[in-house]
């Protein structure tokens, strides 16, 4: 069962991953070739998070286990991180994002009338929580970034 | 994620293809970006895809089945997202090692949500659904908790809903236009704001700090390492927030506002 899973995984991951590495190319002049080390890179941490996050019986979501490996992978006391870096950075964050907005587009389409009901209160206040989110973070950050005279 | 749902995920030829030529397109036209007085305000290739993406479901082209499949596909994509995201966090950890306290604390600015959505809500006559709506940003571990405490049915429930939905749809354009156009319009520096940036939502995140470096690109790397790493703060710590700060504070605030309004009609 876990190896049908790796495959299913793999196959999807391979695809998204090729569409985010044209995108890398037509968006951020980044030669294919280049990109594919880095991206296989990615695709390695998402299945090791996936893995663990089936043989481990406990319940961590798996987007957590493959930021932590993400970050341990990359660590400068880790051996080999700084190639691991060199390669990812072939790979635009945006590359990654535009993708999941192209899925997500196709996907809330069937949401589309229950948003067209919520009416303009709920667009409003909605708004304002999450600029008040943001906002509220950014205002704080200032303040002990600058008290601890990192900014 | 139920891995059931993936199982011949794959074989969407047109799902995939579609998305391809969308991402293709969007990201050939690339970033333009706007003045509105001090501000400038970044439209981002991901925001023309969703909007394509959307356009798509409502043309012959995209089967119900096709909506279906994408759903979790997007899970996928955002597991690449944090990978992506792990792996730039990783060369700048002794730097957020540092400003540990900063991320940390800027976690219960999340509470502003209440100070400044609430009064409003209240303000426009809103009832109950207005704790719902403001206690947090609504994403998944929010909207569970109201769920959990109110039931899907009432009016909490209701206000939990509509902003999840409004977020789902909506939530990262908004913020990729307000991040970039807020840091660029106010003093405070672009680093806060990328702390600001991660809200708890991948695709937020991944809006707000892309254009808040699509402004200042000359410290990409620290923007996107601060975001992830407030981001996965978020995430994990974001519903216990709401537990025990949040709900607690917006059903306070909430029975005073509405009672010294029942005071008013009183007197």
């Amino acid at each position: 069962m876990l190896l049908k899973n790796i495959q299913e995984w793999t196959l999807l991951l391979v695809i998204f991953g090729f569409t985010a590495i044209l995108g890398n190319w037509a968006g951020y002049d980044v030669m294919p070739l280049e990109a594919i080390p880095g991206m296989i890179v990615l695709i390695l941490i998402c299945l090791a998070g996936f893995i663990l996050h089936k043989l481990i019986p406990i319940d961590f979501p798996s987007v957590a286990y493959i930021a932590i490996i993400g970050v341990i992978v990359s660590m400068p006391w880790m051996p080999g991180s700084e190639q691991v870096v060199a390669w990812t950075s072939k790979i635009e964050l945006l590359a990654l994002a535009t993708p999941i907005l192209a899925y997500a587009g196709i996907s809330i389409g069937r949401s589309w009338t229950d948003f067209m009901k919520l009416g303009w209160k709920t667009i409003v206040i909605a708004s304002l929580v999450l600029l008040g989110s943001f906002i509220g973070s950014a205002l704080i950050a200032e303040i002990v970034l600058r008290f601890q005279g990192i900014i | 994620m139920s891995n059931e749902m993936l199982f011949g995920l794959w074989k969407d030829w047109r799902l995939h293809a579609l998305v391809l030529i969308t991402v293709v397109i969007t990201e050939a036209i690339g970033t333009f970006s706007f003045t509105i007085g001090p501000g400038v305000v970044m439209l981002l290739p991901m925001l023309y895809a969703l909007i394509i993406g959307l356009a798509l479901y409502f043309t012959p082209l995209v089967k119900e089945k096709q909506s279906k499949n994408a759903e979790p596909i997007i899970v996928l994509g955002v597991s690449l997202l944090l990978a992506k995201i792990g792996v730039i966090i990783g060369p700048d950890l002794p730097e957020i090692i540092a400003a540990g306290p900063a991320l940390l604390l800027q976690e219960l600015g999340n509470l502003g949500t209440i100070l400044i959505a609430l009064p409003v809500a209240v303000w426009l006559g809103l009832k109950r659904e207005s704790i719902g709506m403001t206690h947090s940003v609504a994403r998944e571990p929010n909207v569970g908790l109201i769920m959990d405490k109110f039931g899907i049915n009432s009016p909490e429930g209701r206000g939990v809903m509509a902003v999840y939905i409004f977020g789902t749809v909506f939530g990262a354009v908004f913020m990729g236009l307000i991040a970039g156009f807020l840091a660029t319009l106010t003093p405070l520096d672009p680093l806060s704001f990328a702390m600001a940036s991660g809200i708890g939502s991948g695709s937020m995140m991944a809006a707000a700090s892309g254009s808040l470096v699509a402004s200042f690109p000359e410290i990409e790397n620290q923007i996107v390492a601060f975001a992830g790493a407030s981001n996965l703060l978020s995430l994990s710590t974001g519903l216990y927030v709401s537990i025990f700060i949040a709900l607690p504070l917006t059903e306070k605030l909430y029975k005073k506002m509405t009672k010294s309004d029942e005071d008013k009609k009183a007197a």
